[in-house]
């Protein structure tokens, strides 16, 4: 391990190391998954076991761009426009509108189809995610879906590394750019909205600079721009304003990289991040001091993320009563955990975007610029019936009018059910000889769907119905199936 | 510590009803039933407290607008009269000529003829210059200092003005006392006992279940036994405005409550979207669809105090001027259908609306031909009850705070006023203290 840690931190004792750790750590570290890949990651131990993980993460952050996902050359296009009558201008831009839907769409589903693992590693699209959670950026506002991939495979291939570099490359983003305005920001009036989020939300946190330092940051960044025909980041000299700045206290002739520069000598940016990562990673609220030794080895290790992950996973706060089993998920965690542990494929992706629309996180859409609130706010009573409604659906049971965005409800409803139903492993996930004793088989999904053990009121409440049911065929497994996903229990990791 | 007893007392009468007749005859379980009980229990609390029950059909109902992205409230309602302004913005500034005049000094935007037509009906009162002390520009920070009523240093207040409202006035009522339309809890229905539940579509607003399963799957979703009421029970104090809610319910606990609305919410929700449908036309915009389920529910007597919607898009930073044409456009055309809707009804008398944003924007426009965040701006309260007319005093276009307008009144004195003079709420209770009163209903 190359970070430099205090030892402050007391890790996970091997002796404490068991089953439920290793499927506690699957959980939160990527999307949880199968019993034997629980296993697998059993036997290694925990500090093997970590190491694997990010090993896993490491070897997979650069991603190709998604077919269906073009550049834009907007002088082209415009000189395009231009050479048309009025009409004929129109319908190109509508065309263009179309098309750039069907991309936002195929750019979506390449994400989906990562974090459910396919050509991609969990480990590292679940940072993926909680970089995009952090640098939270819409494409309703940037409409041009390049720009986002271009944004998301920084955050993949930087998200590991440390997070100045980070810092720099997502000031320089060019769909960050169109996000908070730097593209519109000019020297004779620099644009304050990057300045300000970069301080408020992306590092310092509110209350750790004044309007002043906003003001001034500001002025730093007018010349970053996006080229119009490549659609990559350019520097314009002519919009640099070099006089002196006055940032935190300190007067210079600073540019942007010196601004993050600066940002990262202040002492409250290290507890920003690591307290961030904790929560996501482990618990809301951790203790003053957990944070303070987070952030002193963070700051330490130079701003490396990788060490600050190893950290989180090896503590032993992280396998505490404190996390196991109390964060609620996020949609994209129920979906993505719900697919891998039933091992099932995902939905057809126009249904999925429509789900997780109801659940309230569409990748590429975080409702602002900070990000998904998360925690209790996935919950109301709308997105709760929605979840145990489309858990419904993912075992075959009930077509439940899906929402689909603007086109209403699932089309075909018989189509989708025997297109689900048919994919559900009902052979393994529930072997004819679990099914002759109902308590062996509640056992066995459990350990499939909650990995832990339950509160005697759900285990009993499991049984009694699978007995009631008794002799057990695949329509009362899919019913128990349903009922277990219908809990408030399993909304939890 | 008188709050803290009635507050137990409510959560044990609660607690007794939902064992007497929700588990013990689960089958036989009806809603109407459950309604009718909860208003006898709400009554007879209601005899020894100072507040006001009803039973849906003729009881207050105020509708929250939130704006979000900060409005600009000069060119929402713009002074027309003031040269200062037409020198601020020499490219987004609307001519007098164009504005809907309400005086010789200001005049709403042109888009917002519906609204006119509500005020020359006196319909619409208009508060202007609303803001608060020390006002913050973040999005974030300023939209809570609106939801939670906050002075705007007091960062350790996180619980809604709506959610201790309905802490002090509706203990024990029906999940659906507050409303909130889209799938989004807003932070002002924050309670450590969250009260409330979110719709975004009712026809989706169920659950479904498997054979037999309907009486396992609502057992599982209630409080356990031992966890009935615990969590808000230890330590809480309806009087917590000071901030800290000390015992935070845990992620199950909350949990388990929200499963439990969602049952006791769901066959009545369904039951009145299914009955009762619009009889005037909205427009085809979210926000007039979100307006029209709020007047589906009041038509059918949904239990409902409060109602809460949202039409977002509003940080114009740049190319201002057709996105803000669209917006107050969709908020005029909305919220007049909706209030015809309510005059078809004959329920216009009792529902006040009431907007708000988390801050207007700078005088000043931007080279961008937008505007950057600001401070105070004017809010609308419309309805059959409102005292319509201009209310508070214009903000100074030449005596700024760094480049912004300065408030003179408080968003609070505007809460302070519904709280208390609309929903009969202890207002001083609910804010913390007291507000000047403004005649708005």
């Amino acid at each position: 391990m190359t970070g430099v840690s205090t030892g402050m931190i007391p890790r996970l004792p091997d002796s404490a190391w068991s089953r439920g750790a290793a499927a506690h750590l699957l959980s939160r570290a990527g999307f949880s998954g199968p019993p034997e890949e629980i296993d697998a990651l059993h036997r290694l131990g925990p500090e093997k076991a970590v190491k694997s993980l990010l090993d896993g993460a490491a070897a997979s952050l650069a991603t190709t761009r998604p077919e269906g996902v073009d550049p834009v050359d907007m002088i082209a296009f415009r000189q395009a426009i231009k050479a048309l009558d009025e009409e004929a201008a129109r319908l190109k831009r509508r065309e263009w509108q179309r098309q750039e839907r069907q991309s936002q769409l195929a750019l979506t589903q390449w994400w989906l189809e990562r974090l459910r693992g396919k050509n991609a590693d969990p480990v590292a699209e679940k940072l993926a995610l909680f970089w995009h959670g952090h640098f939270a950026t819409s494409v309703e506002k940037v409409k041009r879906s390049h720009l986002m991939w271009q944004q998301n495979d920084t955050l993949r291939r930087e998200g590991l590394g440390d997070f100045g570099t980070l810092t720099k490359a997502i000031a320089r983003d060019p769909a960050m750019l169109v996000w908070l305005d730097t593209d519109r920001s000019f020297r004779r009036e620099p644009n304050e909205n990057f300045a300000r989020e970069l301080l408020e939300l992306f590092t310092l946190g509110e209350g750790h600079y004044s309007e002043g330092d906003i003001h001034e940051a500001a002025r730093t960044f007018t010349p970053y721009k996006i080229d119009p025909r490549t659609q990559k980041f350019t520097y314009r000299k002519r919009q640099e304003i070099s006089e002196p700045k006055t940032i935190f206290g300190q007067t210079g002739d600073f540019s942007g990289d010196d601004v993050v520069d600066l940002i990262l000598k202040k002492p409250e940016c290290a507890p920003f991040i690591a307290r961030k990562l904790w929560e996501f990673y482990a618990f809301e609220k951790p203790d003053e001091k957990l944070v303070s030794h987070l952030a002193d080895d963070f700051r330490a290790g130079g701003y490396e993320i990788r060490p600050l992950l190893e950290t989180i996973f090896t503590s032993a706060a992280f396998y505490s009563s404190d996390a196991v089993r109390k964060q609620i998920k996020s949609p994209v965690q129920w979906v993505m955990a719900l697919s891998r542990t039933l091992e099932i494929d995902l939905p057809p992706a126009r249904m999925l975007l429509g789900a997780l629309n109801g659940l309230g996180q569409v990748p590429f859409r975080p409702p602002s610029v900070k990000g998904w609130d998360g925690g209790k706010a996935w919950i109301t009573t709308a997105t709760l019936l929605l979840r145990y409604n489309l858990a419904a659906f993912s075992v075959g049971n009930q077509s439940v009018g899906l929402p689909l965005g603007n086109s209403g409800k699932v089309k075909d409803p018989r189509r989708f059910r025997a297109l689900l139903a048919g994919r559900l492993p009902l052979k393994k996930i529930a072997p004819p000889e679990t099914r002759q004793d109902p308590r062996k088989l509640v056992e066995a999904l459990t350990d499939r769907l909650f990995q832990q053990t339950l509160p005697d009121r759900e285990t009993a409440a499991f049984v009694s119905f699978a007995e009631a049911r008794a002799p057990l065929d695949d329509s009362a497994v899919r019913d128990l199936l349903q009922l277990m996903m219908s809990t408030p229990q399993y909304q939890l990791t | 510590m008188k709050h803290f007893e009635k507050h137990t007392r409510s959560l044990h009468t609660r607690r007794q009803f939902l064992r007497t007749s929700m588990l013990g005859a689960a089958a036989a379980w009806t809603l109407p039933l459950f309604l009718e009980k909860t208003f006898l229990a709400m009554d007879a609390e209601a005899a020894d407290s100072a507040t006001q029950t009803s039973d849906g059909k003729d009881g207050p109902i105020l509708v929250v607008l939130q704006m979000a992205g900060g409005n600009d409230g000069l060119n929402t309602l713009v002074p027309h009269g003031d040269d200062a302004y037409y020198r601020a913005r020499q490219r987004i500034a609307i001519a007098a000529a164009d504005t809907l005049k309400i005086d010789d000094y200001v005049g709403l935007h042109p888009a917002l003829g519906g609204l006119k037509g509500l005020y020359d009906d006196g319909h619409l009162a208009i508060v202007q210059g609303v803001g608060y002390p020390n006002p913050n520009r973040s999005h974030f920070r300023s939209t809570e200092i609106w939801q939670t009523g906050a002075d705007a240093e007091n960062l350790k207040l996180t619980d809604g003005w709506l959610g201790r409202y309905f802490d002090s006035c509706c203990q024990g009522a029906d999940p659906t006392v507050g409303v909130s339309i889209g799938g989004a809890r807003p932070q002002a229905f924050n309670s450590p006992r969250p009260t409330g539940v979110s719709l975004a579509r009712p026809e989706q607003y169920r659950w479904v279940t498997g054979e037999d399963a309907d009486e396992a799957f609502r057992s599982l979703n209630r409080p356990g036994e031992d966890g009935l009421g615990v969590g808000a029970e230890a330590g809480t104090s309806i009087g917590a405005i000071t901030g800290e809610s000390q015992n935070e319910m845990g992620a199950l606990d909350f949990l388990e409550r929200t499963a439990l609305d969602a049952q006791l919410s769901s066959d009545e929700i369904l039951r009145i979207s299914r009955k009762f449908k619009s009889q005037v036309s909205y427009p085809k915009t979210r926000l007039a669809e979100s307006l029209s389920l709020v007047g589906r529910m009041i038509a059918g007597g949904l239990a409902t105090r409060v109602y809460y919607v949202n039409q977002g898009g509003y940080d114009t930073h740049s190319g201002q001027a057709p996105a803000h044409q669209r917006l107050m456009e969709e908020l005029g055309d909305a919220v007049t259908a909706f209030c015809r809707d309510l005059k078809a009804q004959g329920n216009f008398d009792r529902v006040t609306l009431l907007t708000f944003s988390e801050f207007g924007r700078r005088v000043a426009e931007n080279a961008s031909g937008g505007t950057d965040h600001g401070a105070a701006a004017p809010l609308f309260v419309a309805g059959g009850s409102v005292k319509p007319g201009l209310h508070g005093k214009y903000p100074s276009l030449t005596d700024l705070n760094r480049g912004d307008l300065i408030h003179n009144v408080d968003f609070r004195s505007v809460y302070y006023s519904i709280l208390r003079n609309w929903l009969k709420a202890p207002a001083d209770q609910v804010l913390g203290r007291r507000f000047p009163t403004l005649p708005i209903v």
